[in-house]
């Protein structure tokens, strides 16, 4: 099958293909590593991701996580929080201390035993994304003996498990001894985990080679070597693929996504992580503004044709959530499915005073995605809403957007960890970093969330707000989008949508070639 | 006072211009491309005439439908149509005249600031020089399109704004040549003789040294407007070129390129085959030009 | 004679000087490296810390000291996106780019000086015509798109070379084609109007009365003198060659110094850019410098102009 069929729901085969893989794979009777996987990734390997203490708030650095490293609990097949070098942990009733017992006999690389002394470095050790909170958060760790320890907190936080364990680096283990005898940059230049894969040789900006861990605990991998090549250009990755010098390229869209599918041996696959697209209307607070009519902003929402669109770009497998926080978040609430009617779109701007349509200005986007743009200034244009694309450079465009500069509408997008709240305190609230206007029920509702200890309360709030959100038009959502990528006929299990909402192949352990699973 | 010669009757022989109304009749006159370049002109002037359909307006519905002779073609879209489901004639047709404009504008900006500059800094010399030249052996130290994406970035980009950026990132070749050519102007006879009868250097300048720099200029017109117009394909490639859904050459092969791969050939050939025979036929006209009017110019 | 080279350095430097500032300011003025280096809605408490990170919570002037003292020391910091010493990256990447330029510029004077030649001894005749045509077409055609015709015609079709990378001489051949063939119809242009230049002059007109053979004049007396301004041109371009690489590099996942400047911009990586920009930038300069002191020492009019 070359794509997924589009009958059961995307999370009925995602279950399906889980279990099968846990499921059809014994962990004792397999064959020594063999033969090599190659990869094309389309962003740039830094050696900050083979670290997990630099842990951005980005998904990328997961790439390399999941092969060199491995954490006290992660995302795997089937669950969010799989139990990995912690085999059991328990919570305090006041909510103050988590208690964790790591498996017996995990080796890092190096032949060392993982021991609680490393969890507490690894976690003390840790300055990436929410680190300063992590620190502010966590009082202490004892660790009680090679296998026990206890991380105590200064203050209860039903969030700590989600930050420790998939928001950040913090839970994923590094050998003390080795980072400290090495230095930091030693450990950059050859890092030592506890992952599937070690580490064997790397090119920045070129490639990196890595080799099976076969002591890895949960079982060795497959594949003898994983080699990740950097390959900027999308029709190149494509090329290389047909040809057969890579097994899998990263981010294939739109056409080229086309070709993998009438491609004989190629498939596409495809993840939604939790990157949403929408239109903002930045000036929907200025009284002079078309925008501050809210069925002007309607019936650009009613115009996008969200289906074909999704159909054309990413081959309809982007979620038409109709939000801008992902529903894979916390708190989140699910409004009612956007609604392509162009006829009533129309009826909306005369009743606003345009019977003609309007011109409606310019529509900021980043350039990396115009062709999102482009199709949906197309759509707009049937129904008389005439707007000029502005792609701006990626870099020029964030900080644009951050200072309030881009006016009338702008095309956002976030991928950032979190969950409802601190989604809306980036876009939708006072004060964050992308709001140029706010509205005082909206603003009153997240204090209130913040101030709630009740989770069940907290959800009630969360939930109006988003409801709020949506009422008002702030936004014209686009669409969660899919991460697409192609693979090529070697491959037996590619390792993609094993976890739900991981764009990329995971867990490494699990690749197989065909033939010799 | 009234003493000294018309520049232009002067310096006429030495720079053996021909009589323009023997240029078709020279030896080697490249017919064919400025036959080429006059029917791109005449298509850009006429495209709202020649065009079948709004360049800019698509339906997903028909997208990637290949040229008529193809399978799954029709007389509707003779060339087919594009990611949006464009007709892509329409958007060659509109293309040529955001070529022209781009292509013609931009090597206008270059050249009135090179050219300001190079007879600046070369007839008054001193500080001016100095200024004019620190200039540009730091502006040609900086990578042309590095150079480009940061004042996209800085700018915006919009066709007026590209145009500008074209302008600021190739003036530098004509101060320099435009310099040289006036240093060596201001040793001539006719020169010095208005300096002796005291014309101010404003009307030496305008009067005498401009004219004279004008065959050089344009001749580094010609030439230019190929870089200029692959470059503004480069910027789209880049991702900072003339903004989509406009119809740009250039955009649309960048934008095309995806469809190599894929069997849509069309989206990235087409455009191709146009800039190629622009730029070619441009080039072609500049050399001859070149050595007609000016065969001394090495540098270029 | 001294003073005038003194002077001319002292130019150089200032160029050099502007070159720095400019850069620096360009850079810092477009966009945010941590904006890049986070997610769009990454907390304000993040970004700050980032932000103190790479020191661009200090004032402009101190961050442009940071800039000019790592220079002087021959340091240039850290990249912000691969965290380790710009300078390592740089020289990883510079054998690529040498060797890609380098085979380039064979290439581009493979193509452009036969076809220059034959421009000027052979004016108008069919190889004359197709020789310009063919250095020309490379001037005409964007890389990229140059670039995908060959990874479609002899990677995807043929399958005779690898689409991209590096590390065989296979994997060489088409992105230094690309490369070339743009640069090939500037050293056609000049090899013609140098070979006219001294095909015109009196020691071939005394070769030629002296009944030698053509293929001779020209092949041997002409072409050794006519090709001394090309080889001088091909040396600058070799230089240029290695800065702007850029497109055929990201086309093909060349791993050289045009790419590691483009995503250095992308991600606003400004120790990188500024790095890339001015070690490539001193490169040109200094070639210029050198240039105008040849010309100083051989032609003494120059000297007193200026």
């Amino acid at each position: 099958m070359a794509t997924p069929s589009p009958g059961p729901t995307r999370r009925g085969v995602l279950g399906f293909s889980a279990a099968a893989a846990l499921g059809i794979v014994p962990d004792t009777a397999r064959a020594a590593p063999d033969g090599q996987i190659t990869i094309a990734s389309h962003v740039s390997l830094a050696p900050t991701w083979f670290d997990p203490a630099e842990t951005a708030g980005i998904i990328t650095p997961f790439m390399m996580l999941y092969a060199l490293h491995d954490a006290m609990m992660k995302a795997m097949p089937g669950k969010p929080m799989a139990p990995c070098l912690a085999e059991a942990w328990t919570v305090a009733s006041d909510g103050l201390s988590y208690a964790f017992t790591l498996r017996k006999g995990v080796l890092f690389h190096n032949g060392e035993p993982v021991t609680a002394d490393d969890v507490k470095f690894s976690l003390e050790r840790y300055r990436g994304a929410s680190a300063k909170t992590l620190k502010e958060r966590v009082a202490c760790v004892d660790v009680h003996d090679a296998e026990r320890l206890t991380i105590r907190l200064n203050v209860p936080w039903p969030d700590f498990l989600t930050f420790y364990a998939s928001a950040t680096g913090a839970g994923w283990i590094v050998p003390r001894k080795h980072v400290q005898q090495v230095r930091e940059d030693g450990h950059k230049k050859a890092p030592v985990g506890a992952g599937p894969y070690k580490f064997v040789s790397f090119n920045p900006g070129v490639e990196l080679v890595c080799e099976a861990f076969e002591g890895y605990w949960r079982k060795p991998p497959a594949i003898k070597r994983l080699v990740f090549k950097v390959v900027p250009d999308e029709a190149t990755r494509l090329a290389a693929l047909q040809r057969g010098e890579i097994d899998i390229a990263y981010s294939i869209r739109g056409e080229l996504a086309d070709e993998l599918t009438r491609t004989p041996g190629l498939s596409v696959k495809a993840a939604v992580g939790s990157a949403t697209f929408w239109l903002y209307f930045a000036d929907q607070w200025d009284a002079l503004s078309p925008w501050h009519d809210q069925r002007v902003r309607l019936a650009t929402g009613l115009a996008i044709d969200h289906k074909t669109i999704n159909q054309a770009l990413t081959l309809g497998h982007s979620h038409l959530t109709n939000s801008v926080f992902p529903e894979n978040f916390d708190f989140y609430w699910q409004p009612p499915a956007p609604v392509h009617d162009p006829a009533r779109a129309r009826k909306l701007l005369a009743e606003a005073g345009h019977p003609r349509g309007f011109e409606a200005g310019d529509y900021y986007c980043d350039a990396s995605y115009a062709n999102i743009g482009e199709v949906v200034i197309n759509n707009l244009r049937e129904v008389g809403i005439r707007m000029k694309l502005r792609p701006l450079e990626r870099a020029a465009f964030f900080k644009a957007y951050a200072e309030k500069k881009l006016k009338n509408v702008v095309q956002g997008a976030s991928g950032a960890f979190g969950n409802a709240a601190t989604r809306a305190e980036a876009f939708v609230v006072k004060g964050g970093t992308y709001v140029h206007g706010s509205y005082p029920d909206i603003d009153a509702a997240f204090v209130q969330q913040a101030a709630e200890t009740d989770r069940a309360k907290r959800e009630a709030i969360l939930h109006r707000l988003q409801q709020l959100v949506h009422d008002k038009a702030i936004f014209a959502p686009i669409w969660q989008q899919a991460f697409i990528s192609g693979v090529g006929p070697r491959v037996g299990e590619s390792g993609f949508g094993l976890i739900e909402g991981f764009p990329y192949t995971a867990p490494y352990e699990d690749l197989t070639l065909k033939g010799k699973a | 006072m009234t003493v000294i010669t018309p520049p232009e009757t002067t310096i006429a022989p030495a720079i053996r211009t021909p009589r323009p109304t023997a240029f078709w009749r020279l030896k080697g006159f490249p017919l064919i491309p400025v036959l080429i370049l006059v029917f791109i002109a005449l298509v850009a002037i006429f495209a709202d005439v020649l065009a079948p359909y709004d360049p800019t307006i698509g339906s997903l519905a028909r997208r990637f439908r290949p040229p008529f002779w193809q399978e799954g073609g029709s007389m509707a879209y003779l060339l087919g149509t594009d990611h949006v489901g464009r007709d892509v004639l329409s958007r060659l047709i509109y293309g040529a005249r955001v070529s022209m404009v781009v292509g013609i504008t931009a090597v206008l900006v270059a050249g009135g600031i090179g050219t300001l500059l190079g007879i600046l800094s070369g007839y008054l010399g001193g500080w001016a020089d100095q200024v004019v030249m620190r200039l540009t052996d730091t502006w040609l130290a900086l990578p042309a399109l590095t150079f480009a994406i940061f004042l996209a970035a800085i700018v915006g980009p919009s066709e007026l704004n590209i145009i500008l950026i074209l302008g600021l990132v190739y003036w530098t070749r004509y101060a320099r040549v435009i310099r040289g050519e006036v240093l060596s102007l201001k040793q001539r006879e006719f020169v010095r003789l208005a300096i002796v009868a005291g014309c101010s250097s404003r009307t030496i300048m305008w009067r005498h040294i401009l004219p004279n720099v004008i065959n050089s200029a344009v001749v580094l017109a010609t030439l230019m407007l190929g870089v200029v117009i692959v470059t503004e394909a480069s910027l789209s490639f880049l991702g900072v070129g003339v903004p989509p859904p406009k119809p740009a050459w250039g955009l649309m092969m960048a934008d095309g390129k995806k469809g190599l791969l894929v069997g849509y050939w069309w989206l990235t050939v087409m455009p191709g085959l146009c800039i190629m025979l622009m730029v070619l036929s441009a080039n072609l006209l500049g050399d001859w030009l070149r050595v007609k009017l000016d065969p001394q110019l090495r540098q270029l | 004679m001294k003073q005038y080279i003194l002077r001319r350095i002292g130019y150089s430097l200032l160029s050099l000087f502007l070159l720095s500032l400019t850069i620096f300011l360009f850079v810092r003025v477009t966009g945010d490296p941590v904006a890049l280096l986070t997610e769009p809605g990454a907390s304000q408490e993040d970004i700050e810390a980032m932000h103190r990170q790479f020191g661009l919570d200090q004032p402009l002037w101190v961050q442009y000291w940071h800039f000019v003292a790592s220079f002087i020391t021959g340091d240039f910091g850290q990249s912000f996106y691969y965290r380790t010493p710009v300078l390592d990256l740089y020289f990883q990447r510079l054998p690529n780019s040498l060797l890609l330029a380098a085979v380039a510029m064979v290439l581009s004077l493979v193509i452009g000086i036969p076809s220059g030649i034959l421009a000027a001894v052979r004016v108008d005749g069919f190889w004359d015509s197709a020789g310009k045509l063919f250095a020309l077409l490379g001037l005409s055609l964007p890389q990229f798109w140059v670039g995908l015709v060959l990874i479609l015609v002899f990677s995807v079709s043929l399958g005779w070379l690898p689409s991209s990378g590096s590390g065989t001489v296979w994997h060489l051949l088409m992105p230094a084609f690309t490369l070339g063939w743009y640069f090939a119809a500037a050293h056609m242009r000049l090899t013609r109007s140098s070979m006219l230049e001294v095909l015109g002059s009196e020691y071939i007109k005394l070769a030629r009365l002296k009944g030698l053979p053509e293929a001779l004049v020209i092949g041997k007396h002409a072409l050794k003198n006519a090709l001394i301004p090309v080889i001088t041109l091909a040396g600058i371009n070799l230089v240029v060659m290695i800065n702007v690489a850029v497109i055929v590099e990201t086309v093909f996942a060349w791993p050289g110094i045009g790419r590691l400047l483009y995503e250095g911009v992308t991600f606003r990586d400004f120790p990188v850019v500024q790095a890339v920009v001015v070690i490539g930038g001193s490169m040109i300069i200094l070639v210029n410098l050198l240039i105008d002191i040849l010309y100083a020492l051989i032609d003494p009019r120059i000297r007193l102009e200026s």
